[in-house]
């Protein structure tokens, strides 16, 4: 019995550490080339296998760390920060084009990035481009607003539409 | 979460999505909360804050109540307060 436990702990600590490599690999990827990789190009990109890295993206998304495409577990919808499709955010940063999945992670993206950002939005309403700006790790001051219409209890119900 | 210009289009947003009006952000609030999110979200110690954590981060720079408390049930959620 107590060796069964200590498989059981080491085929965790195994999955956690293969989970950790392919996170860091998907997001070294996104950082380095502006789009989100799909399991393929992950697993070509590490050590380990297409089916692995399958099986990493369920468990980061059980985790809420990652959000896989509706109907595709090969494709990832969403890293946050950042999309995995063109979305109403786009962040120019270190020479390339990002998506955000919404105006917290169009601030996020360069968060995560350190590094200077154009983010050429627009108001949800009437469509005017209300472009936001880091510069030099601080947002330049604007007086637009940010609005959350989901309750932080309920941000994971429907967390595309979030 | 959506960006307007200013609080008259969020009122317009709202109304043509039969939603009510809920707190708004500052730009300057929401650039201190993707810090909080997102500034080691590139690093091995990455990992989304605990619930805890999360009230912890919004109190911090003035949101507070149960509309930023994931464990807060004042809105009808089923969802478990899982880690971000």
């Amino acid at each position: 019995m107590a060796s069964c436990t200590i498989l059981e702990g080491s085929a965790h600590k195994m999955s956690a550490d293969a989970d950790t490599t392919i996170k860091m690999t998907l997001y070294r990827l996104i950082a380095e080339t502006g789009r989100v990789p799909d399991a393929g190009e992950v697993a070509a990109a590490s050590r380990f296998s297409e089916a692995d890295v399958l099986s990493s993206f369920t468990r980061l998304h059980a985790r809420r760390l990652l959000v896989p495409e509706p109907g595709d577990p090969r494709r990832i919808r969403m890293a946050p920060p950042f999309s995995g499709i063109p979305t109403a955010f786009p962040v120019d940063a270190m020479g390339k084009r990002y998506y955000a999945n919404c105006v917290w992670d169009a601030y996020g993206i360069p968060a995560a990035l350190h590094a200077d950002a154009v983010i050429p939005a627009s108001d949800a309403v009437t469509g005017e481009l209300l472009t936001l700006e880091v510069r030099g790790g601080e947002p330049v001051p604007l007086p637009y607003l940010a609005h959350f219409a989901v309750p932080a209890a309920r941000w994971w119900e429907d967390i595309v539409y979030t | 979460m959506l960006l307007f210009r200013s609080e008259e289009t969020v009122d317009l947003w709202c109304e043509s999505n039969g939603v009510p009006r809920r707190p708004l952000i500052t730009l300057d609030q929401l650039w201190q909360l993707s810090v909080a999110w997102y500034a080691n979200r590139l690093t091995v110690e990455s990992r989304r804050p605990a619930p805890d954590e999360m009230v912890s981060v919004f109190a911090s720079i003035g949101l507070t109540g149960p509309f930023w408390d994931p464990r807060s049930d004042s809105f009808g959620s089923t969802a478990p307060p899982g880690p971000t």
